[in-house]
């Protein structure tokens, strides 16, 4: 079997699965499709969280920027996740004490104010028109390798497929197609890091691989002591 | 005069925000402060063959993070149960 058949009938079967969890978890609620009708599991609910940290943005986007920028790129690894700690001691357990549907709606009926509320609406618009330009960068040059398309048509088939299992299932169908999409995407992160760094250093673990080589290594480059 | 529930309700607030602001010091000291901040002093020492501001930069501070989130957590189902407002 060729490589090339092997990677449709792989990324297909991927997308099969995600398109029938959005088939099974079809949302019959606004209480389904807002919150997923408070059913989730933490651990699955930490999964699909999970699988947004390390969707195309960082998949594709900062693993590049890091690489070329070196330490300056930082910033990005230390925002995106201390953005985590912030959401998870300010805004989600009051949320969801509160048990409003969205984020904007608990500024607003919190403080009582309606100007709250729209300057929340402005900063949640600004952010996701932000990430969403950053992932369909991603699902652009993704999907135009993948099918040897022009980048505008790949990024069509991709849109038109997360929009798709997004809109049949709301907040259920995503949560359980990003559980599968993070089991998914833990291997594809870690299983090229671990032989990358086995390649290059001997060492299987990536976080120690350039300090600690282990003897059977080839010896490689002299480690970048301060890329910045 | 404020009635009993009242008090403890100020007083399970109170313990809330202090944690919050002891837990977001040091969210803020491991991320500016050692990972920006005071990087170019603290790279002139190496741990384990790096450069100890670029360390916390690039995995010190995000591990950091993640401990964070969980002393939070187990601290707040603590104070919850502590002040009997905890929910299954």
């Amino acid at each position: 079997m060729d490589l090339s058949l092997t990677t449709y009938l792989i990324v297909g079967a991927t997308f099969v699965l995600y398109i029938g969890i959005a088939i099974w978890a079809k949302a019959g609620s606004t209480g389904e499709f807002y919150v997923a009708g408070k059913g989730v599991h933490p651990i699955a609910n930490g999964m699909a969280t999970a699988a947004d940290w390390m969707s195309a943005a960082s998949f594709i986007s900062m693993a590049g920027l890091i690489a070329f920028l070196g330490y300056d790129a930082s910033v990005y690894l230390m925002g995106w996740t201390g953005g985590y700690v912030l959401l998870a001691l300010l805004l989600a357990p009051y949320l969801r004490k509160f048990g409003k549907f969205t984020v904007p709606e608990f500024i607003g009926d919190r403080f009582y104010s309606k100007t709250a509320r729209v300057i929340a609406v402005i900063a949640l618009i600004v952010a996701s028109i932000t990430y969403v330009i950053g992932q369909m960068k991603g699902i652009g040059v993704a999907f135009s390798r993948f099918l040897e398309t022009s980048y505008e048509l790949g990024l069509f088939i991709g849109m038109a497929i997360v929009f798709f299992y997004a809109v049949i299932g709301g907040m259920k169908g995503i949560t359980y197609t990003q559980i599968a999409q993070y089991c998914v995407m833990i291997f594809a992160y870690t299983i090229p890091a671990i032989f990358i760094s086995l390649a290059i250093t001997g060492n299987p673990l990536p976080q120690l691989g350039l300090r600690y080589r282990w003897r059977w290594s080839v010896p490689a480059q002299h480690p970048r002591q301060h890329p910045g | 005069m404020a009635s009993n529930q009242e008090q403890a309700a100020m007083a399970y607030w109170k313990e809330n925000v202090r944690l919050l602001i002891t837990l977001l010091i040091i969210w803020f000291a491991v991320s500016f402060g050692l990972g920006i901040i005071l990087a170019p002093l603290l790279n002139n020492i190496m741990i384990a063959g790096y450069p100890l501001g670029f360390w916390f930069a690039q995995q010190g501070a995000i591990y950091t993070f993640i401990v964070l989130i969980f002393v939070y957590v187990f601290k707040m189902n603590a104070l919850d149960r502590k002040y009997d407002v905890y929910e299954k």
